[in-house]
């Protein structure tokens, strides 16, 4: 039921700051729990890289299915925040 | 509605400085005449993300960047007020309170009065408070005590986001001066973590919270805990750690000191018998003495023990080991909340 061909990725790389120089990066605030509905653009969470806090928007209006990294998760650039099931 | 109930219908929670900028940018695209200045404001965002986004939307009219002059820009608020505005005006920590103080206590808070009525002072004064990041004495102070102590203007100190938006959107539109004091290690900030209490759920459309209301945030039957701020999670933390105990403390948030919901605090005692404060400000001549002060006049009966925690009358330590030790935590309201218990 819950295979990945009806979910959308949200990863880290699609809101990496332009002028990063790192490729690293931390959770800051998640602002929406699994099971969340959220509209496309909505800012569903922040994360920091060198200290600059970057808000990542949804990329499709949906469902939260699935939060892959959580907060004060460390991670590289290009991993996956999350899962939204589109609707 | 219950504000739980309003809380939980959105999927959606906020920190505690988007749910103070939501605010604001909705009272300024309802009102042309809100605008907002401060010290690091427009082009920074607020250095503790006060104003983050807004300078976007608003532009450089009405987020405004100011020189470092506290008396000049408080001051030139106080005149927008006068003249019919309603201006937002930041003191970057409140510890530097005292360069303005002439125009906040004698001209902002007394304007209306002075007058005669015959011009109020329809603006909000925004200020940072409180430690527990290693700041030192001149930017570590809470100050609730100052600001309540003079009459003639309203003290807010949100302790979380869904209180924070609400409280603001009455703020702005109170046609008095009010002074909103938001802690810093409350609003939920990359390099300054919040304890995870603060950030609630958050409605997108506006809504006031009266001031005058304190909020229970906890029940119990045991022993009144009542404080503001940052330390309704310490308290609540502290309920916690007793309730594994079998001790059941309630915990009040204050939400406003001046006007102070005194009956909901009196209330409390008359069912618990037990009253402990916590403040973040000095001990002496402050939100603590206060709090006990009122209750004793018109409940003395209902009082079994009170204690109070609060700062001792030293300035903050730079040292981490020494302002951990003056700061009161979780375990200190625990320990008061068991000692008022002792006689039992």
């Amino acid at each position: 039921m819950s295979s990945d061909d009806d979910r959308v990725a949200v990863t880290t790389a699609d809101a990496w700051p332009e002028d990063a120089d790192e490729d690293a990066g931390v959770v800051v605030n998640w602002f929406m729990s699994e099971g969340g509905h959220l509209e496309d653009g909505d800012s569903i969470c922040e994360f920091q890289v060198e200290k600059v806090s970057v808000d990542v928007p949804a990329p499709v209006t949906g469902t939260l299915d699935e939060i892959v990294l959580e907060e004060d998760d460390e991670f590289e650039r290009g991993d996956t925040l999350a899962w939204i099931r589109s609707d | 509605m219950a504000q739980q109930e309003r809380e939980r219908q959105t999927d959606r929670s906020l920190t505690m400085s988007r749910a103070i900028v939501e605010a604001i940018a909705h009272e300024m695209r309802e009102d042309d005449d809100v605008f907002y200045m401060g010290e690091d404001v427009a082009d920074y965002g607020g250095i503790f993300d006060s104003t983050a986004g807004l300078l976007e939307e608003f532009g450089h009219d009405r987020i405004m960047d100011v020189p470092i002059s506290e008396t000049a820009y408080i001051g030139a608020a106080v005149g927008a007020a006068q003249a019919g505005m309603r201006p937002i005006a930041e003191l970057m920590f409140v510890d530097f309170f005292g360069v303005g103080m002439d125009q906040i206590y004698n001209q902002m808070a007394k304007n209306t009065y002075m007058s005669g009525g015959n011009v109020s002072v329809p603006m909000v004064l925004t200020a940072a408070v409180g430690g527990t990041y290693n700041d030192a004495a001149q930017h570590s102070q809470t100050l609730y005590g100052t600001f309540a102590h003079l009459p003639g203007m309203k003290v807010v100190v949100p302790s979380t986001a869904y209180d924070a938006k609400g409280l603001m959107h009455s703020a702005i539109r109170d046609d008095d001066p009010v002074v909103y004091l938001f802690h810093k290690r409350l609003m939920g900030i990359g390099w300054l973590p919040a304890p995870d209490g603060p950030k609630t759920g958050v409605p997108e459309e506006p809504y006031t919270i009266p001031f005058g209301e304190a909020d229970v945030k906890r029940e119990g039957a045991d022993a009144t805990v009542v404080t503001l701020g940052l330390h309704v999670h310490r308290a609540l933390e502290a309920a916690e750690s007793l309730a594994d105990d079998g001790i059941d403390a309630e915990v009040i948030d204050l939400r406003t000191l001046v006007p102070l919901d005194i009956d909901t605090v009196r209330e409390s005692v008359a069912k618990t018998g037990r009253l402990v404060v916590v403040d973040e400000d000095y001990r002496s001549y402050g939100v603590t003495g206060e709090i006990i002060a009122r209750v004793a006049e018109d409940g003395l009966a209902d009082l079994e023990a009170v204690e109070r925690v609060a700062v001792p009358d030293v300035p903050i330590p730079y040292a981490r080991a020494m302002e951990t030790e003056v700061i009161p935590d979780a375990a200190d309201i625990a320990a008061a909340v068991r000692n008022v218990r002792s006689n039992e």
